[in-house]
């Protein structure tokens, strides 16, 4: 009881410490993915840029570096030098004198020629810079119109007018921005070429229809397009040029206006200043409103630049902290206090050198009191903001995953797992556990599809609301977490449902498709073993035959015929090996074997059948063979008691009949009824002892000591102690001995009563002056390779023999069946038994008169 | 004349045997069961004690060892149990001789006669003659040519007397019937002859109480014949 109760008490408190641990579990992994989630976001920041917002990586090396030696704030800087490069790009091209300028000239086919520089001569138009991005804004546009020889003449101007550009020039076949050059018209003429002179080749003009594009705006000549030309071939050309120029114009000025208000100077930190001199004609772009640049500007042409404005920057902001960079390719000046390295700025520098000759020096500065809000402002935050423990929230993060895994693989091993009262384990299964599979299954699929559909839900939901900030909040992180536990115990609900059925061996077997597959296959067998011998033999063999024929027409289901057929012959030989196991069974019975049985598993109709009858049959013969043994042996027992409680009245009444004997009885009649009662008396005794031994040979019941028996010496000292009482009934012994000092095998005591018994029938029964014939010899018996020595004992009864032999070694039959003589009648039947029992054989033959017994034993050896 | 002190839980019984051993001249004692044996023991000298086996408080096995503890005197276990296994153990807890019932009463007399003598004669046998040969109670005087048997004579043939001599001499050895024959007839034994068996027969309905269970001359059946060790 006190153990029961030891065992229930454990076991609860076995089951509190894994409610402990699933709720941990859970807890563990939740918090992994918010360390995860605070590693991740707190070691990033988002910026905003010009092309909205981008997130930037902090390097823990940083750690412990100022911000501005940090590589966040080398990458911020990064991209400004990169983008006011570019901008000055722009700026170069919309611009006159750090002025937007409407009215700027582009020739449109020098302009599309920039990046790669100019053909010798080419054909071109010029348009004002506002008329190209209103044009822009608005689209070009075609119109369709057929046209005869005579008007497609017509249509085009009279001459092509080529501008050619001077071979002797420096300008001739580079790359240099000529459409900026103001002194390019000085190295370029026009020409007018006959419209049949030039670019005519092959282009006859004919008549169909043609595109021609509508002049929206007029050149700066005030001339429209077609006139420029007198071939079609440089019309359409123009007509492209005309449109790539306007579309990369339209683009740069979109761009143009967003870094002019990103770099304002009220808009950044950044101050830049980027001069480039062409010949003798100098541009500045710069954010310093403040200063003025064309009063200075002679004496920055007589001052070392970087000096300057190390001087004009450093005297303003008096902050040694401020970063910077000087570049200036023609001077082969570089100089900067940050990160960022010359190859860069080079390398950006480079990619726009139409826009940049060689003198050009650029001067870019961050202001590093950061006065205003910006890129570098919003990284400051971030760079301050940066995770204090990020190593530790790195380990909180690894700790907890690894002592997740480990609860894990605690409660896989130890979920459900219990003690009975027997002591034993065994697995618990909960309510949920002892659903069938496939419902559970069910189950565990619509969680899925909640938490999915909830997950996808949300994302949508929240997708264009929430922002990189959001990401950083802390109710965000405390969402995922709660996200994750909750995914967590969901699937780990159903993940231990799963271990705990795996355990306790119900996943198959508490599930529907099991009992679909019993219930088949219970039904097949149950048509198989209660179906007649037609259902049996005919049905299948035609359903194998058609599935064959079938498989094999249509070609595909070779293989499957090929297996299936493979499957069938597996069965036949299992069929025919029940079989012969049964055979074994019933050769086992045959033999003696009756406690053995058919193993009846896997055994379906007529097996099944005949192993239940054999069984059946080989335990009837064992328990009628165990009862009569138990018979017999009861019978020798109760034989045994009896006789004892006999023999105490019977010795009184031997000794009294004794007494009165002695007595001087002179009645002869007195004397005559005392001679009956003690030869009575007598026979009594004998037959308690007859019956004690009898019972005892035939239950088994006794215990033989064998010895090397000389069969002569046993018949001579047989003969010599029934020398006298042979002499009263005048018998005469003749012993016959053809095999000499036989030894044999037996119990001695035991052979000399057999020996005795027949002695003495032959005493009491045989004929008086009579001859007894006893001989010995050897005879091989058939089938049998020891050879065996037979003894035989010949007599003429007294009487009539009126029975068989067999009867005569029944207990209780004598052969002249009156009961008066002395004897009990068991003395053949002892006789018989007790040679049996010393491995002889005992026959009695009966010919007329004659009596004949034969007994034959195993011959030890012979002297 | 000697106390003999008999004890069974059949009264009748003890009626029938005390008449036999008064006409023998014997006192005769009796007892119910084992604990009165004890009894009468201790309160008389009894030279000869006659026991059951199966008898009401204390049975005859477990008296005799009690008994055997501080006397020497005979006993004879006289019980129905006949089994080999039974005489065995009577014998081997220290009683002297078995019978078995129901019994022959001139046998049993025999027995108490035979036992008695051993117990008042031993040691008062002269066995400094080389001529004596003695076997328990059984005695030969070559020279005298005189058999007793605890003390009582007996008289034997010469060729009986030959036989027995033969295999006193030679106590526990087992003689064939041939060895027997080729020894005192001094002729070849053609087998096939039970003139020896015949004479083993008589001596022993001579010597033995009951020459059906012999105590001296013991028959090996199917090997020969030999006279126990005593």
């Amino acid at each position: 009881m006190g153990k029961d109760m030891g065992n229930k008490k454990k076991s609860k408190s076995s089951r509190g410490l894994r409610g402990f641990l699933h709720l941990l579990q859970h807890l563990l992994i939740a918090v992994a993915v918010v360390a995860v989630l605070i590693v991740t976001t707190g070691s990033t920041v988002v910026i905003t840029g010009l092309h909205g917002n981008e997130s930037y990586s902090l390097h823990a090396s940083d750690q412990e570096k100022r911000y501005e030696e940090s590589e966040l704030f080398n990458t911020i800087y990064g991209r400004a030098v990169a983008d006011i490069i570019r901008f000055g790009v722009v700026r170069s091209q919309l611009e006159t004198d750090a002025e937007f300028d409407g009215k700027k000239v582009i020739d449109v086919t020098a302009y599309n020629y920039r990046d790669i520089g100019l053909p010798e001569q080419y054909v071109t138009a010029r348009y004002y810079l506002e008329d190209l991005l209103k044009w822009s804004k608005y689209g070009l546009e075609y119109s369709e119109s057929y046209m005869t020889m005579e008007q497609a003449e017509e249509f085009l101007g009279d001459k092509t007018m080529l501008t050619i550009v001077d071979p002797n020039s420096k300008y001739y076949n580079t790359s240099d921005a000529n459409y900026l050059k103001s002194d390019i018209g000085s190295y370029t003429f026009v020409d007018d070429v006959s419209s049949n002179m030039m670019y005519t080749d092959g282009d006859v003009t004919e008549e169909g229809y043609r595109a021609i594009l509508v002049n929206r705006y007029k050149t700066v000549e005030g001339m429209n397009l077609e006139e420029y030309t007198a071939d079609w071939t440089s019309y359409q050309m123009l007509c492209d040029n005309l449109f790539m120029a306007m579309d990369s114009l339209s683009y740069n000025y979109e761009e143009y206006l967003s870094y002019h208000d990103y770099y304002a100077a009220d808009n950044t930190n950044i101050r830049y200043y980027i001069e480039k001199t062409v010949g003798d004609h100098t541009e500045y772009f710069t954010n310093m409103e403040d200063f003025d640049f064309v009063a200075m500007s002679d004496e920055i042409q007589d001052k070392n630049m970087a000096e300057f404005f190390r001087e004009q920057f450093n005297g303003k902001y008096d902050d040694d902290t401020d970063k910077y960079l000087y570049y200036s390719p023609s001077e082969m000046i570089y100089e900067s206090n940050s990160d960022i390295e010359e190859s860069t700025v080079r390398n950006i520098v480079q990619e726009y050198d139409y826009a940049f000759p060689e003198d050009i020096k650029i001067w870019i500065a961050v202001d590093t009191d950061y006065p205003v809000n910006d890129a570098f402002t919003q990284g400051l935050a971030g760079f301050r903001n940066y995770l204090p423990y990020f190593w530790q929230w790195i380990a909180l993060a690894i700790a907890a995953v690894v002592l997740y895994l480990a609860i894990v693989l605690f409660l896989v091993i130890n979920t459900g797992k219990e003690i009975d009262e027997a002591g034993k384990n065994y697995t618990r299964l909960s309510g949920f556990d002892k659903l069938p599979t496939e419902i559970a299954i069910i189950i565990g699929g619509i969680a899925a599809c909640i938490v999915c559909g909830l997950s996808i839900v949300l994302v949508e939901l929240y997708d264009d609301i929430l922002t990189y900030e959001d990401i950083y909040t802390v109710w965000f992180k405390a969402a995922i977490g709660i996200g994750v536990f909750v995914i967590d115990y969901v699937f780990f609900f159903f993940f231990y449902s799963l271990v705990r059925r795996i355990k306790a061996k119900t996943l198959w077997k508490n599930s529907y498709l099991k009992r679909l597959v019993h219930k088949i296959s219970v039904f097949t067998l149950e048509v198989y073993d209660n179906g007649n011998i037609v259902i049996r033999t005919w049905v299948p063999y035609i359903i194998f035959l058609l599935f064959n024929l079938l498989m094999i027409i249509t070609g595909i289901g070779i293989v499957v015929a090929i297996i299936v057929d493979v499957l069938i012959g597996i069965f036949l030989y299992r069929d025919v090996k029940d079989r012969q196991n049964i055979v074994k069974g019933i050769e086992k019975i045959t033999e003696g074997n009756f406690s053995y049985q058919i193993d009846q598993n896997n055994l379906h109709g007529d097996n099944l059948v005949l192993a239940k009858s054999v069984n059946s049959i080989g335990n009837g013969i064992k328990n009628a063979v165990e009862n009569s043994m138990k018979d017999e042996r009861m019978k020798a027992d109760l034989i045994t008691n009896v006789s004892h409680d006999i023999k105490t009245p019977l010795t009184s009444i031997i000794n009294y009949v004794d007494l009165i004997k002695r007595e001087e009885v002179d009645n002869v009649r007195v004397r005559n009824y005392i001679q009956v009662l003690d030869e009575k008396s007598q026979r009594l005794k004998q037959l308690t002892d007859d019956l004690v031994e009898a019972s005892k040979i035939s239950s088994g019941n006794i215990v033989l000591q064998f010895e090397k028996i000389n069969l002569t010496e046993l018949m001579n000292q047989t003969i010599g102690e029934f020398s006298e009482k042979f002499e009263q009934k005048n018998l005469t012994t003749v012993m016959n001995v053809n095999a000499s000092n036989v030894i044999i095998e037996a119990d001695s005591r035991r052979i000399w009563r057999v020996m005795e018994n027949l002695f003495n029938n032959i005493y009491k029964y045989a004929l008086e002056g009579t001859r007894v014939y006893v001989a010995i010899g050897c005879v091989q018996i058939e089938g049998e390779t020891q050879e065996r020595v037979e003894i035989s004992i010949k007599n003429i009864s007294a009487m009539e023999l009126n029975c068989n032999p067999q009867e005569l070694t029944e207990r209780f039959i004598r052969g002249d069946e009156s009961r008066t003589t002395e004897g009990s009648g068991l003395g053949l039947s002892i006789a018989k038994n007790l040679t049996e029992v010393q491995n002889g054989t005992f026959e009695i033959l009966l010919d007329g008169d004659l009596f004949k017994v034969v007994m034959t034993f195993p011959i030890l050896q012979t002297k | 004349m000697a106390n003999i002190l008999v004890c069974d839980d059949d009264k009748e019984i003890v009626d029938a045997i005390e008449i036999y051993l008064l006409q023998e001249g014997y006192q005769v004692f009796k007892a119910y069961d084992g604990e009165q044996a004890i009894k009468v023991l201790k309160e008389n000298t009894i030279h000869l004690l006659i026991i059951d086996v199966m008898m009401p408080k204390l049975d005859g096995i477990h008296a005799t060892l009690k008994i055997r503890e501080y006397s020497s005197i005979p006993i004879i276990i006289l019980s129905a149990k006949s089994e080999d296994s039974d005489k065995i153990l009577g014998l081997n807890i220290g009683a002297d001789d078995y019978v078995t019932k129901p019994f022959n009463p001139l046998e049993l007399v025999a027995r108490v006669k035979s036992n008695l003598r051993r117990y008042t004669m031993l040691g008062n046998l002269n066995v400094e003659n080389n001529a004596l040969f003695q076997v328990g109670g059984l005695c030969i005087n070559d020279d005298t040519k005189e058999v007793t048997v605890d003390g009582e004579a007996v008289k034997l043939t010469p060729i009986e007397y030959n036989i027995l001599l033969l295999l006193v001499k030679n106590c526990g050895r087992v003689f064939s019937i041939d060895q027997i024959y080729e020894s005192i007839w001094n002729e070849e034994a053609i087998g096939a002859d039970n003139t020896v068996a015949v004479h083993i027969r008589h001596i022993r309905e001579k010597i033995e109480i009951n020459p059906k269970e012999p105590r001296y001359l013991k028959v090996v059946w199917g090997v020969g014949y030999k006279i126990e060790k005593q």
